[in-house]
């Protein structure tokens, strides 16, 4: 209250008029609005004491100045005079305008103009009301701020939000429940019900039931079905909402994709559960190997005492048979589980991989393409060429397989990825290499379900008739793989086809055949199949042998006649079409050649003609498939003897 | 004849090495383990030892080193049926320690014992 007032209050001779005028001078200084009186020359002619306060003036330096005066030019020209204009015209006016102050820093106002008198026709003057309303907009700016964070919140996790009506029938969702569910509009969605998006009702029904508790709940992970069909896995929470007399309002629900986690948490699943079948078949076959052993010594004992011409000398060497053929069992076994030596060299996998489509090709049926538009590559990695020959052959030889009723296509192909893709495709392994080959073998057959595809690396699992395979192969491919440093991964859509990818780790290291003691060893190597013999040949000379390979048994004379020198050690690898490992042994027997020899038969034939091995010219026996450890330590042995 | 000790925890493998080994006029001892090899060594009487690698209380390579350690001039044959070790390369380390032969189960009897007469230098018959 100013000092004009309380005089007024003072005086006790005080007219109606002027007493009015205290009054309305009273209310109009106790209201909260800042209220003035403007003329048409933008003057101040009356202000109230909340104006002079907001303004720290007495009413005596306001009244009689310009708006201008007070508020500065710019902003009385700007936004205060068009409004004050529009007034005159004799309309109400009603503006927000903030002001940043010294002493109270930003404040915000509504100001309201209204013409005045408003009766006499003639406006002469305007009553300006400003009401302070900071406090109501920082409120009403802080809600959308909080609106704002949430939208963003919603926008930008990956995790799928859901509102939905009593039935489920859906209300709202963001973004990324849209991409979860697989479908491109909102609209869409909420023409739909979540009970839809349930693998199955009865677990809809279930969680509902939960929730009316009005309590949130967590259901863990929920099989779904995508706007489209498509099978998904989410976890799931939710939270109903109750009005006042318990019925429910609406279900929010939260979503994430576990999809993906499942799938790694089965992979990584699968890989331990390999790893322990691996320890205990290894261990296993150990043992085995020791029972062996033991059988194998006896034989040869028994071999020694039993005349040749005794019809038992036949029996005894199918026991020593039966012996090789265990014997390549448990060592398929053990490869598996990595437990098995091995000879590793630097060897460029698309060599290995060219021989053995060659080899495929020159067997295959010819309902069966094999495609290959792979161009010479340099794709170094340290591993063993025989074992790497092995799981192409492997992973080919199933692909035809699965094609043999309608016949197909295989697509063979070679490439490099890098870290980027290695860390998208999740590889389980340690990551050995900054750069892994990636040799794909895709085949348009009768692919395998789910079910299966988790189960195909295990030992003796096959899908074959008993007795057609052994339910290694892919046992055995693993093993090698994973000893490498690598992965194999599969993916299978049934009657379209499986797609193996074999990720190899590149090996940039400088190869050198290590020095021999002496002339370097010559190897003379026959073998009908050109493709396989190419790869242990090529392993050899790796391991500093200087190889020779001859393609058919009987140009063998001819070859060592041609050549002035004679090779240290001669390698028959037998194969089905060809001469026999028993034929051989016999012929070469009694041929008059002395250079040792090696023997490499048909993993299911064996040998009858055991004692020719050893006790002769012939000095090992080996069963395939034969790594170039075991090649090696053979030729090592025979050459000493 | 020269005297071998054959150490192999498996006791059938074991006694098919010794009857082999006999029928070629070797004297053969016998271990179970690692232990028992390194604790009744005779040094006057082996000329060779031939051991599994694997096997329970002390393995064979220690027996290898051990036994190298009291004769130096003894003759080693080392063999290994794979497994249970792991993918380590036990036949090589066999080797790397000085074993003279190394051989994986399941192995040709007659094939090692010809190499034995190489190794201590037997006239073969």
């Amino acid at each position: 209250m100013n000092e004009e007032n309380n005089s007024q209050f003072q005086d006790q001779s005080l007219s109606y008029l002027s007493k009015e005028k205290y009054y309305n001078d009273l209310i109009l200084d106790n209201s909260r609005s800042m209220i003035s009186i403007i003329n048409r020359n933008y003057i101040y002619e009356k202000v109230n004491a909340t104006f002079c306060n907001a303004l720290r003036g007495l009413s005596g330096s306001i009244i009689g100045k310009s708006l201008g005066d007070i508020w500065g030019n710019e902003t009385f020209n700007n936004l205060i005079k068009p409004n004050i204009d529009k007034c005159f015209q004799g309309c109400t006016v009603r503006y927000e305008a903030s002001f940043t102050t010294p002493q109270s820093g930003k404040r915000y106002f509504e100001v309201i103009f209204r013409p005045f008198p408003v009766d006499s026709g003639v406006i002469t003057h305007l009553v300006a009301e400003t009401f302070d309303i900071t406090d109501l907009k920082l409120k009403e700016k802080f809600a959308i701020e909080k609106e704002e964070e949430f939208k963003r919140f919603e926008t930008n996790l990956p995790v799928g939000f859901m509102r939905c009506g009593p039935d489920g029938q859906i209300i709202h969702v963001n973004r990324a429940l849209l991409m979860i569910m697989d479908c491109d509009s909102e609209d869409r969605m909420r023409t739909t019900n979540l009970r839809d998006y349930y693998a199955e009702t009865g677990i809809f029904d279930l969680h509902m039931e939960r929730l009316s508790d009005n309590k949130p709940k967590s259901f863990g992970r929920v099989p779904l079905k995508t706007y489209k069909g498509t099978e998904i896995v989410c976890r799931i929470s939710g939270y109903m909402a109750l009005n006042e007399s318990g019925k429910t309002e609406y279900i929010d629900f939260a979503f994430e994709d576990s999809s993906h986690e499942l799938m790694l948490e089965t992979r990584l699943l699968e890989a331990q559960k390999l790893e322990t079948i691996g320890a205990l078949a290894g261990g296993i076959a150990h043992d085995f190997n020791n029972i062996l052993a033991t059988i194998s010594g006896y034989s040869e004992l028994l071999m020694e005492d039993i005349p040749e011409s005794s019809p038992s000398s036949g029996n005894v060497s199918k026991i020593m048979m039966a012996v090789s053929k265990a014997r390549s069992l448990t060592n398929q076994i053990l490869t598996f589980s990595r437990q098995v030596e091995q000879e590793k060299v630097i060897v460029n996998v698309y060599d290995v991989l060219k021989e053995t489509v060659g080899f495929v090709r020159s067997v295959a049926p010819s309902s069966i393409k094999i495609k290959s538009n792979f161009r010479k590559k340099d794709a170094p990695v340290l591993a063993d060429p025989t074992q790497l020959f092995r799981v192409f052959l492997n992973l080919i030889t199933n692909a035809i397989q699965s094609m043999e009723e309608k016949g197909g296509t295989i697509t063979v192909s070679i490439g490099y990825i890098g870290e980027k893709e290695i860390i998208r495709r999740e590889l389980n392994r340690n990551i050995v290499a900054d750069e892994y080959i990636l040799v794909t073998i895709k085949d348009t057959g009768k692919g395998m379900d789910p079910s299966l595809l988790r189960r195909i690396f295990e030992p003796f699992f096959t899908t074959r008739a008993v007795g057609k395979g052994s339910g290694l192969g892919l046992s055995v491919v693993h093993g090698i793989v994973s000893e490498i440093g690598g992965e194999i991964l599969v993916s299978s859509e049934q009657e379209k086809g499986s797609v193996f990818y074999v990720y190899l780790p590149v090996s940039r290291e400088i190869w050198k055949a290590p020095e021999m003691k002496g002339q370097r060893k010559k190897i003379l190597f026959i073998s009908g199949n050109k493709y396989e013999s190419r790869i242990m040949s090529l392993a050899l000379e790796s391991t500093g042998y200087e190889m020779i390979l001859v393609y058919n048994p009987t140009d063998l004379l001819n070859s060592v006649a041609d050549r002035k020198s004679l090779p240290d050690l001669i390698i028959y690898m037998c194969d089905s079409s060809a001469v026999s490992c028993d034929d051989f042994a016999v012929i070469y027997n009694n041929s008059d050649f002395k250079v040792p020899c090696i023997l490499i038969s048909e993993a299911d034939q064996g040998i009858l003609e055991e004692k020719l091995v050893i006790s002769g010219i012939i000095r090992q026996h080996l069963v395939k498939p034969v790594s170039l450890k075991e090649i090696k330590d053979a030729i090592q042995l025979s050459i000493n003897q | 004849m020269p005297g071998i000790l054959v150490v192999e925890d498996d006791n059938d493998l074991r006694e098919m090495l010794k009857v082999s080994l006999n029928r070629k006029r070797f004297t053969v001892l016998e271990a179970e383990n690692g232990k028992d090899a390194i604790a009744h060594f005779k040094p006057s009487v082996t000329d060779l030892v031939i051991t599994d690698l694997i096997m329970p209380e002390e393995d064979g390579l220690k027996v290898i080193m051990k036994l190298r350690e009291m004769k130096p001039s003894l003759k080693i044959v080392a063999i290994s049926g794979g497994g249970k070790a792991g993918p380590g390369s036990y036949l090589n380390l066999a080797k790397a320690l000085g074993a003279d032969e190394v051989y994986s189960k399941p192995f040709s009897v007659n094939e090692m014992i010809t190499r034995i007469e190489e190794l201590l230098e037997i006239e073969q018959d």
